[in-house]
This record gives structure tokens, C-alpha cells and sequence, in this order.
């Protein structure tokens, strides 16, 4: 035995002095059996250890954060103290040489083309089935071949994206290990792993010269334009909306193409056209890329529960078969069964041999396929044939035979007998492992990584980088990311990169980026009619409650300060079924706090805290695709359970001043970063009405407790005070009167007055432009009813003598003024609804109607 | 025979339907032992668009959309066909079940790719280990096929009562099959079950059956109803028509609307509504027999 040379490229980078020591007996992508580092590895071990200690460790952190800030989670309404939600992303990537990167990139273009053939032929004649060649079984136990999606083949071939996941085996050769043909598979998140990546490592990318994704999607951007047949197409993701565990890869792909998101309810079908519901009525679609199972999309013809799609979709395909990419159906090309048959459809239908082979499996609907496994249990995992979801990290694991009683056996082999067409059994491979990042150094583990192709003009591309995750090797011969540890994917090229890719950008795809931006859904512009109401309802209490406490914990304020301060949170909780107000005999200061506890973490009130809290967050995940990142991450600490939150909950009274002194500085920032970034369209409009309007309902509010009916001079002057502190407008008044606040002076500056921000008749002019601008869908001779009632509201106020309502000691009239406001504000947020949300058109469900019963004495004897 | 058909529906709704599609099997399709001599389908309110076509499983279908604002809804389909009794066959002539190797032949490949889509399970016909077992009580080794399949469409009749008030629509089979109780659409289903889990091609029928008062009394207007039954294919017959609800072979009194895998892809009447809030439906058939 000779000792193994060292490496030629030098030196083992110090990085890795434990990885040879903790390497198993399987195939390593860093370094061979010998020891030696393999070259395309180099570049990034060589720049990692150029990098100190502590800004590796450091870099590491910030990805992390990043991750969190980015938001790739799976699911956001899943409890966020589950580990297994998390989503983290390792400093070291998966490398990938461009010469094997060829290699993968031919067997893969060739998976994707037969795919596309083999769904062409079942969606046809099916002379594959009659040949023998795919047993028919397979294909018709297949809940994902959709039968009435029969000849419903767009000329340019049914599969427009195309994923694997892959393995190395043991033996050193790649297996496809899964197949995603449903959807694109969650390839917004291997962008946005790309994208976070590089925001904390970007030199280490370039001095690898990897290869960027850019140019990939736009290629894919120009061909779906290309596709939709239309030169400014207006093309929209269809995604289940933000409960799917995969909404962010789906608002991220979206933003990123600059296509619409938009979700099945936002979608119609009337004659033989498909159409987008917005303010504006409703608008031409030319092209559907579908992030939804096909079996969910048309609750007429397909599943009856699926309301992912509209009803009538089928029939616009059948019309226009290239509308919908993937086409529906296409999810049966991955059907695990399939491996096997793979070699000879490759050379029926291509004529060529199978670059590529899947990880062994053994379709169970044979009599031959069951009695192999049936004779050898002990080395099978029984897995479904058709998982049906993409969702990267999550394939199910299968039934693994070796720990399983006598009984449980019998069992399984009666499954398998009896609904074996559904079953794969499938062999072990083993899986490579590469380095991840640790405090100690770098550190082998297995994974499996899913790559994207795309189809494009010169046919199909793989997509140069994926998502790499660790897998627990012992669990499936599938992508299952218990922890959600996940790498980058780079492939290195020898060729000089182009340095700005955008610049292939073709003008006319940034005109109508652009145009569909301006597009508003109608739902969307409900979304964030509804953000507004929450921001601005949750900074109002936030002030009361803050207001309040402080007249408790700061010593030497008068007792009617206090008095004041308790009306104020009475009122908030009047409307609360369940909630009684201690009698007036009850120290205000006790009774503060309690009512101040019950405002923050009361579960059932209508404006508490948490109830506020949660409506915010939940509208703005909804409208999360209209928001900037930054505005987003505003709004962390409104999320359920996040530990600001609790912390506010059980807080002492002096603790809570702090913690809502943050929450408002957050609820502002939110405020000002969308009022700077967001563009004046049409849902900016709607968002600052609904600002507007609760703003403008909270002050009437306020003003109505604290002043009617009259109160004696003292508690008037604490009133005032607190008023002009809740509406923030403490300094206005100082700056302008320099006086003790007066009545008059007050409702002049609050209700009156037109250049003041938070004055009433600035929320109303406010509203009134608005609606100037926003599309009339509904013109008729008379006015519309919400135009109707805004020029009312803003005619009383203007009309309004603030003298006489001061001087009007019964407040009659400071009453009346009021109580206009506080009936009319609700009847404007509902004309409004009415207006531009069509709440007519409500949600579609399905009717059916059974066979009805017959009786037996009814028939033939 | 002739028999004129009516089946009339009525759906209200408490609140107005905005918008409207529905996907229809209203409309008898040709059979090798049927012919439609007529056939005419009224829709109230009038549709925007009405689209008659095939469905994946050639049975005919209208699709219709309906634009007006309105608070009820019928649909009444008027069809005069003609049934006739199939050349008797002998079942005990047909192929045994178990012939029906797990690798179809070449030959039926060939000329039978389209029944082997109908041995396989579906939504609603999954059968549970104990269906199996049920079904497998009728299918002795070398039985023929048919032979089988009435022994089991006889069973479930005896086994099984009829109870409109038993099961739903959403009702699953293995609970019809612990409660024995049920109505047409749940005992084919389940014959259904049984067949697969025997991996015996067979479809699920929708469509009416001719009945008779009881004895002494006149026969009503509107108590005939849609009926569900099966048909089971052999080699030698194709499809056989089996009634495990009145536990007989489907004859010239059963008039067929569409086949399928199983109820979701005939269902009689589908419809995807904007509005509406709650809804009721009345059902009124009649069949006649023309003399």
C-alpha cells in the first residue's frame, strides 16, 4: 500500500482538520476516500478559511437572522415554537463542478422531455398503455390522472417545469429519487435561499465564480410571455392562498417574475373567457401558472371540494389548452411506480437510452412486484405511489417493514394485495454527505437536493443552482428535511460571467411589469382597506392604554385625569358582551389597571389588544405581496405568540408603558415605510382610507365620551388634556395657543381644522380624494351611496360652529355632530365594501343532489 | 319497451344566486340496448350559455351559465326512450373471475384498454380489508365472472336495508357496510368495492328504473326517482347491468343516463353557485311505460 498522494491543489484548508476523522464509509462531495479535497471544491474551502474565526461565526448568524427576516418559513399560521417549522439556511453550499453539472443537466432536460411525452400520450390515444409499456393500472389508480382532463394538450407540450430531488448513492451515481411534475415545486425558495445567500456571502459566490439564477428566469419570463401569446400578457400565479404551507415560494416566484398572485376566488369564468376580478371590473388573463393540484382547480368538472381554481376552468383549457401550466393532470408523471418502466419509455418514445436512473423501486400492482416484496418484507420502505405534493423536505415517510410485528405483517401484505396498484416498495440507497458550517469546523452530512428545469425556446433548462436539504437517511429514499436545515446549490463555471445580466432585460418586459402592477385584485384592495383600520385601530388603543397607565404610575396627576382616562377604556370595552365595568365606587386606580389588563389580553373583547394584534397581522400576511420586506418586518411582534406579545401580557403596569412605547414606534415605522414605498395605486388608496376612517371613527368616539354630557371645569380641563394626547396633537396646540386648553380652541384644532393630520375634517377630506380617484364601476344617475355619505359627513363638519357647540352648555349639539359621525363611518366602511369587494360575489360552493330513494315497495315484485 | 321519462327539479334558494354553472347529466345516452327518440331539456331562468358536449366517458352533458339574478332554479328533462331486454346470456359460460390476471393480456390491451379503468378504486368505492372479505365469499376460485357478480348483487340486497334516512350524500361505504343500511347510490357503490377489491371491471349506472304501485293502488305522479345501479364486465358480454337494490340483472326497465367510476362523475346535476345562502331542492320523476 502505497500512501495517498496529497492534494494537488495544496494544502487541506484548516477548516476541515476534523471532516476527514468524522467522514462515514459513503460517498463525500468534498473530499474523496484518499483525503483529498476534490478541485471544484477548493475555491470555497480556500475563502472560507481566509475568513476569520469570528466573521465566520458571525456570517453564519447573520444568514440566520436573515432567514427569519426574509420570512421562508413554511407555514406562517403554524405554531412558531416548533422546531420543526424552522428554516435555516447553511453557510457552506452544496458545489457542484460545471463538468458534472453537464452531465446532470443532459439526464435531467431528458427526464423533463419524457415526462412531457409520456403525459402528451396519456392525455391522447394512450398508445403507451395499449403497448404494454406503462400498465394501465398504474395510470388509472392514479388519483393525479385526471380523466376529465383527457385531450386537453396545449401545442407546446403539457409540462412547462419539471423538478427532481437526486441522490448520490452510495455508489457514487446520482438516482432520481422523486419527481415533481404537479407544479414548479417550491422553486421560490431555492431563489430566495439564493438571494439571502448572497446578501451575506456574495464575495464567496463571486470568487467561486458560481454561476447566477438570473438569466435562468428571465429566459423563463420571455418564454412565458412567448407562451401566453401575447406580447404584454398579463400572466398570474395561482396559489391556494397564504394558509398553503408553500404561499411564500409562490409570493416570492410572483414578485420576483413581477406576475400577479393572485388566488382561485379572484378568478372568474364567464362564457368562454377567463377573467380577473379587480376594482376595475373585471380583466382579461392570458396566462395561469399554477401553483395549485390540478385536481383542485375547477370544482365543476374535478374534485367537487377543490375551490383552488374557479369553477369553468377546464373549460377555458379545453378552449385554450396552453392557458394553464403546468397543464392539469401533469402530476401523473410523478407517480413513483413509474421508475421502473422509465428505460424502455425513454427509448420507445425518444429514442435513447435512459441517462439517469431512479432509486429502485417496485410498483406493488403486479402479482410479480408482490410476491418479491412479499418473499423479502424485511427490505422494503411501502410507500404511496402518488404523494401529489411538492412541498420541498416534507415527502411522507413510508412504512419501513423491519420492525414490524407478525400481525402488522399480515396486515400489510393484505394492504398490499388488495391496494398495492397505490404502493411502491422501495430499497435503500444511501445518500452522500458534504460539509455543513459548525462552531467547530465543518462537519460531514447527508442530504439530497431538488433541481428545476424550465421549459424555455430552446427547449427545456436547468434552472444552475436548487435546494440542497439535510436528510435523515434512515427515514426515505425521499427529500425529508426534518430539521429544515437547507444549502445552497452552486455550479461553477470556467467561463467569465456576464456582469449585467439585466441588461438582456427587453424594455417591453418592464412595461408590463410595471402595467400589472397597477392591476388591483379585488380582494387585495379588501386586504389592505383592512390593514389600514388594524394599524391605526392598534395604535389608538395602544395610546389610551399607555395614557391611562401613565395617570396610574405617575404620582401627583389630579384624580380627574384618572377619571378621564377610565371613561376612555370603559368605552372601548362597552361593546363587549361578558365584560362589566366595576361601579363607580371603585378606586380608579385599580380599576384602571383591571380594564387596562382586559384591553390588552382579553380573548374575547372586539378591540382588545390581542384581538387587534392578530387582525393586523393576519391581514397583512394576506396582503404580504404588496408589502416591502422592511414593512413587513415592522410587524414581527404583532405575530400570535411571539414573545413580545407574551411578555406584554403578564407584564407589570410599568413594564407595559415600555413595551407599548415599542409597539407604537413599530406600528409607525410600518406606517412610515408604506406611506414612503408604497406606490399610489389603488390599494394605497384603500389602505389610507382605512386608516382614515377608524382614525376618524376613534377620535369622534373620544371626543362623544369625554364631553357629553357636560362635566364640571376640572374634569372638562383633564379631558382635553387626554384628548390632545391620544390624538397626538399636544405640541400643535402648546405651539399654537400657549394656553391652558379651552374647549373651543381644542374642537377647532380637532375637528376643524383641515390642515391638521389628525383632525376629523382631515380624515374626511382625506377619504373624499380618494374616492375621487378610484374607478366608478357602477355608474348611475344618482350618486353612489358611498360618495353620497362621505359628502355628508365632511358638509356637517365644515358647516360645524365650533363657538356655539363650546358655549351649548346641555351639548345638544356636540352630540348630535357626533353621533353623526359615529353612525355614518360605519355606513361609509360598508358602502364602501359593497362597492369595490363584492361581497355579493362571496365565496363559490357547490350544490349537488343525491339519487333519491326508492322505495322497495315501489318495485317490480 | 317505451318509456317516457320527466324528471323535474326544483331548487330554491334563501338568498338570490348572483352567478351560476352548472354541469349537467340530464340526458339518456345510447346504449347497444337503448335508443333515445326523444329528448328535451328546459332550463328556468333562461342560460347566457348553454353548451351541449360529451363528457371523458361519452355520456352526454350540458353545461349550462346562468347570469340573471335569481332565487330558483329549474330543470326539467323530458326523454322518451326505447329499452330493450339484451339476448340472454348464461352466465355460467363467462370467463372465471380470477382468469383476470394482474398483467392484462396483449389482447385486451388491445380491445379493452377502456374497461381495465374501471377495476381500479375510485373516491368512493375504496374497499376496507373487510369488503374484501365480504366480496371474496361470492368469487370462489374459478367462478365465472357473472355468475359471481349476481350471487353478490343478491347477497347485498338480502344483507342490506334499504333506509333513505341511514346515509347522506358524504356517507363512506365502510359505513354503510357496518350499518347494512343505505340507498341505491350506497349499495352500488359498494357492489362497486367488492367488485374492485376482486379486480373485477365494473362501472357505476345512473339513471331511472320503471316501477309499479303496490298491489291495489294507483301509481302517483312524481314518486318514480333517479336510480343507481352497476354493470360488470366480462370478456364474453361486455357490460352487464346488475340492480343489488332490487337484487336482479338490469333489464329493458332500467333507462341509463350516463356510466362512470363511480357518482362523482355522473352526478345528475352539479352546480358551483355565487350566492344564494341556503338552498332546498325538490325532485319529481315519472316513468311511463308508452303502450
Amino acid at each position: 500500500m502505497t500512501r495517498p498522494a496529497p492534494s494537488i491543489a495544496g494544502n487541506t484548508p484548516h477548516i476541515l482538520t476534523t471532516y476527514r476523522e468524522a467522514l462515514g464509509s459513503g460517498f463525500d462531495e468534498c473530499m474523496s476516500a484518499d483525503g483529498t479535497v476534490r478541485p471544484h471544491w477548493q475555491p470555497l474551502l480556500d475563502s472560507l478559511d481566509d475568513l476569520p474565526f469570528a466573521e465566520r461565526t458571525d456570517r453564519a448568524r447573520r444568514m440566520d437572522r436573515r432567514v427569519r427576516e426574509t420570512g421562508i418559513a413554511y407555514d406562517i399560521f403554524a405554531d412558531p415554537n416548533k422546531l420543526s417549522q424552522r428554516w435555516q439556511l447553511d453557510l457552506v453550499p452544496i458545489v457542484f463542478s460545471g463538468e458534472e453539472w453537464q452531465a446532470l443537466e443532459r439526464a435531467l432536460v431528458q427526464r423533463a422531455r419524457l415526462c412531457d411525452a409520456l403525459l402528451a400520450d396519456i392525455y391522447s390515444d394512450q398508445k403507451l398503455l395499449r403497448l404494454g409499456l406503462i400498465p394501465p393500472e398504474l395510470v388509472f389508480s392514479d388519483p393525479a390522472y385526471l380523466r376529465p382532463c383527457q385531450n386537453i394538450l396545449p401545442a407546446a407540450g403539457p409540462l412547462q417545469f419539471y423538478a427532481a430531488d437526486l441522490a448520490r448513492a452510495d455508489d457514487g451515481q446520482w438516482r432520481v429519487i422523486d419527481t415533481h411534475t404537479e407544479t414548479n415545486a417550491g422553486i421560490g425558495f431555492a431563489l430566495a435561499n439564493r438571494v439571502v445567500h448572497t446578501h451575506v456571502a456574495g464575495d464567496l459566490f463571486k470568487s467561486c465564480n458560481g454561476v447566477r439564477l438570473a438569466a435562468h428566469f428571465q429566459t423563463l419570463q420571455a418564454t412565458l410571455t412567448t407562451h401566453s401569446g401575447r406580447e404584454n400578457a398579463r400572466i398570474a400565479l395561482l396559489t391556494p392562498g397564504p394558509h398553503h404551507e408553500d404561499y411564500f415560494s409562490h409570493a416570492y416566484l410572483a414578485r420576483y417574475l413581477g406576475y400577479l398572485l393572485v388566488e382561485g376566488n379572484d378568478l372568474r369564468t364567464k362564457g368562454s373567457q377567463i377573467y380577473l376580478k379587480t376594482l376595475e371590473g373585471l380583466k382579461d388573463i392570458d396566462l395561469i401558472v399554477r401553483c395549485v393540484d390540478g385536481r383542485s382547480i375547477d370544482p365543476l368538472e374535478l374534485d367537487p371540494a377543490g375551490f383552488d381554481g374557479p369553477a369553468g376552468l377546464l373549460r377555458m383549457c379545453r378552449k385554450s389548452p396552453r392557458l394553464v401550466v403546468n397543464a392539469p393532470g401533469s402530476a401523473l408523471a410523478q407517480n413513483r411506480g413509474l421508475g421502473g418502466y422509465l428505460p424502455q419509455l425513454c427509448e420507445h418514445l425518444l429514442g435513447e437510452p435512459l441517462l439517469l436512473a431512479d432509486a429502485p423501486r417496485t410498483w406493488l400492482g403486479e402479482a410479480s412486484g408482490q410476491s418479491h416484496v412479499r418473499d423479502n418484507l424485511d427490505g422494503f420502505v411501502i410507500r404511496k405511489a402518488q404523494e401529489g405534493t411538492g412541498r420541498p423536505g416534507r415527502a411522507a415517510l413510508g412504512q419501513d417493514t423491519r420492525a414490524l410485528s407478525p400481525d402488522d405483517r399480515h396486515d400489510l401484505e393484505r394492504e398490499i394485495s388488495l391496494h398495492g396498484a397505490r404502493l411502491v416498495a422501495e430499497e435503500k440507497i444511501g445518500f452522500s454527505t458534504a460539509p455543513v458550517f459548525t462552531p467547530n469546523g465543518l462537519q460531514p452530512r447527508p442530504f439530497a437536493v431538488r433541481l428545476f428545469v424550465s421549459r424555455t425556446h430552446d427547449g427545456y433548462q436547468l434552472m444552475p443552482g436548487g435546494l440542497a436539504m439535510s436528510v435523515d437517511p434512515d427515514r426515505a429514499v425521499a427529500l425529508t428535511a426534518p430539521d429544515g436545515h437547507t444549502r445552497d446549490v452552486w455550479v461553477l463555471s470556467d467561463a467569465e460571467q456576464a456582469p449585467h445580466v439585466s441588461l438582456w432585460r427587453p424594455t417591453l418586459e418592464t412595461a408590463r411589469v410595471q402595467r400589472s402592477q397597477r392591476v388591483i385584485q379585488s380582494r387585495v384592495a379588501d386586504d389592505l382597506f383592512w390593514l389600514g383600520r388594524y394599524s391605526e385601530r392598534a395604535d389608538w388603543t395602544m395610546r389610551v392604554v399607555r395614557s391611562a397607565l401613565r395617570r396610574v404610575e405617575e404620582d401627583g396627576g389630579p384624580a380627574t385625569g384618572r377619571r378621564a382616562a377610565r371613561k376612555c377604556l370603559e368605552m372601548l370595552l362597552a361593546k363587549d358582551k361578558g365584560f362589566k365595568p366595576a361601579g363607580a365606587a371603585a378606586l380608579d386606580d385599580a380599576e384602571i389597571e383591571r380594564l387596562c389588563q382586559h384591553l390588552i389580553s382579553g380573548k374575547k373583547g372586539l378591540r382588545t389588544l390581542d384581538r387587534t394584534f392578530s387582525g393586523l397581522y393576519r391581514v397583512a400576511n394576506l396582503a404580504r405581496d404588496r408589502l416591502s420586506l422592511e414593512a413587513w418586518q415592522t410587524l414581527s411582534k404583532f405575530r400570535p405568540g411571539d414573545s413580545w406579545m407574551t411578555t406584554l401580557a403578564n407584564a407589570t403596569p410599568v413594564a407595559v408603558l415600555d413595551l407599548l412605547d415599542e409597539g407604537l414606534a413599530s406600528v409607525s415605522a410600518f406606517n412610515g415605510l408604506m406611506h414612503e414605498n408604497m406606490t399610489r395605486n389603488f390599494g394605497w388608496s384603500f389602505l389610507d382610507m382605512g386608516r382614515r376612517l377608524e382614525r376618524a371613527y376613534n377620535l369622534s368616539e373620544a371626543i362623544s365620551t369625554l364631553f357629553v354630557p357636560v362635566t364640571g371645569p376640572e374634569e372638562e380641563s383633564s379631558s382635553l388634556m387626554l384628548l390632545l394626547e391620544l390624538a397626538d396633537s399636544f405640541i400643535t396646540y402648546r405651539s399654537r395657543y400657549r394656553l391652558d386648553p379651552m374647549l373651543a380652541l381644542v374642537l377647532d384644532l380637532l375637528l376643524l381644522d383641515e390642515a391638521n393630520p389628525r383632525s376629523l375634517a382631515y380624515q374626511l377630506i382625506a377619504i373624499s380624494q380618494h374616492m375621487q380617484t378610484l374607478p366608478d364601476a357602477k355608474q348611475g344617475v344618482s350618486l353612489p351611496e358611498d360618495r353620497r355619505l362621505i359628502l355628508a359627513l365632511l358638509t356637517s363638519t365644515r358647516l360645524t360652529d365650533v363657538e356655539a357647540i363650546a358655549s351649548d352648555t346641555d351639548r345638544t349639539l356636540l352630540a348630535k355632530l357626533m353621533d353623526e359621525h359615529l353612525d355614518g363611518l360605519p355606513d361609509l366602511s360598508n358602502a364602501l365594501s359593497r362597492h369595490y369587494f363584492n361581497l355579493m360575489d362571496d365565496v363559490p360552493h357547490r350544490v349537488q343532489t343525491r339519487s333519491e330513494p326508492l322505495t322497495r315497495s315501489e318495485t317490480k315484485p | 319497451m317505451i318509456l317516457d321519462v320527466s324528471h323535474k327539479t326544483l331548487y330554491r334558494y334563501s338568498a338570490s344566486v348572483v352567478h351560476s354553472q352548472h354541469l349537467i347529466h340530464m340526458s339518456p345516452r345510447l346504449t347497444p340496448g337503448q335508443t333515445v327518440r326523444h329528448h328535451s331539456l328546459l332550463i328556468e331562468p333562461a342560460p347566457a350559455a348553454r353548451i351541449t358536449g360529451e363528457d371523458a366517458f361519452g355520456n352526454p352533458i350540458v353545461t349550462i351559465e346562468i347570469e340573471v339574478p335569481h332565487k330558483e332554479l329549474v330543470l326539467h328533462a323530458r326523454s322518451t326512450v326505447e329499452t330493450s331486454k339484451a339476448t340472454s346470456v348464461d352466465f355460467a359460460t363467462t370467463t372465471a373471475w380470477d382468469k383476470f390476471d394482474h398483467v392484462p393480456t396483449a389482447e385486451m390491451l388491445r380491445n379493452d384498454l377502456d374497461a381495465l379503468q374501471y377495476r381500479c378504486v375510485s373516491r368512493l368505492t375504496t374497499p376496507s380489508l373487510e369488503i374484501a372479505d365480504y366480496a371474496a365469499q361470492s368469487f370462489t376460485p374459478g367462478r365465472p365472472v357473472l355468475e359471481g357478480a349476481l350471487e353478490l348483487t343478491q347477497r347485498i340486497y338480502d344483507d342490506f336495508t334499504f333506509d333513505a334516512t341511514a346515509t347522506d350524500i358524504s356517507t363512506p361505504i365502510t359505513e354503510v357496510f357496518k350499518a347494512r343500511r343505505g340507498v341505491c347510490q350506497d349499495f352500488a357503490h359498494l357492489s362497486l368495492a367488492c367488485l374492485r377489491a376482486m379486480r373485477i371491471p365494473s362501472r357505476y349506472m345512473s339513471g331511472y328504473i320503471l316501477t309499479f304501485p303496490p298491489p291495489g293502488q294507483t301509481k302517483l305522479q312524481g314518486t318514480d326517482a333517479s336510480h343507481a345501479w352497476i354493470s360488470v364486465w366480462s370478456p364474453e358480454t361486455g357490460f352487464v347491468g346488475f340492480d343489488p337494490t332490487n337484487g336482479i340483472v338490469a333489464a329493458d326497465e332500467h333507462v341509463v343516463i350516463a356510466h362512470g367510476r363511480d357518482y362523482d362523475d355522473v352526478s345528475p346535476i352539479s352546480g358551483v353557485l355565487i350566492g344564494g345562502g341556503e338552498h332546498t331542492v325538490s325532485v319529481g320523476v315519472d316513468v311511463t311505460p308508452v303502450p
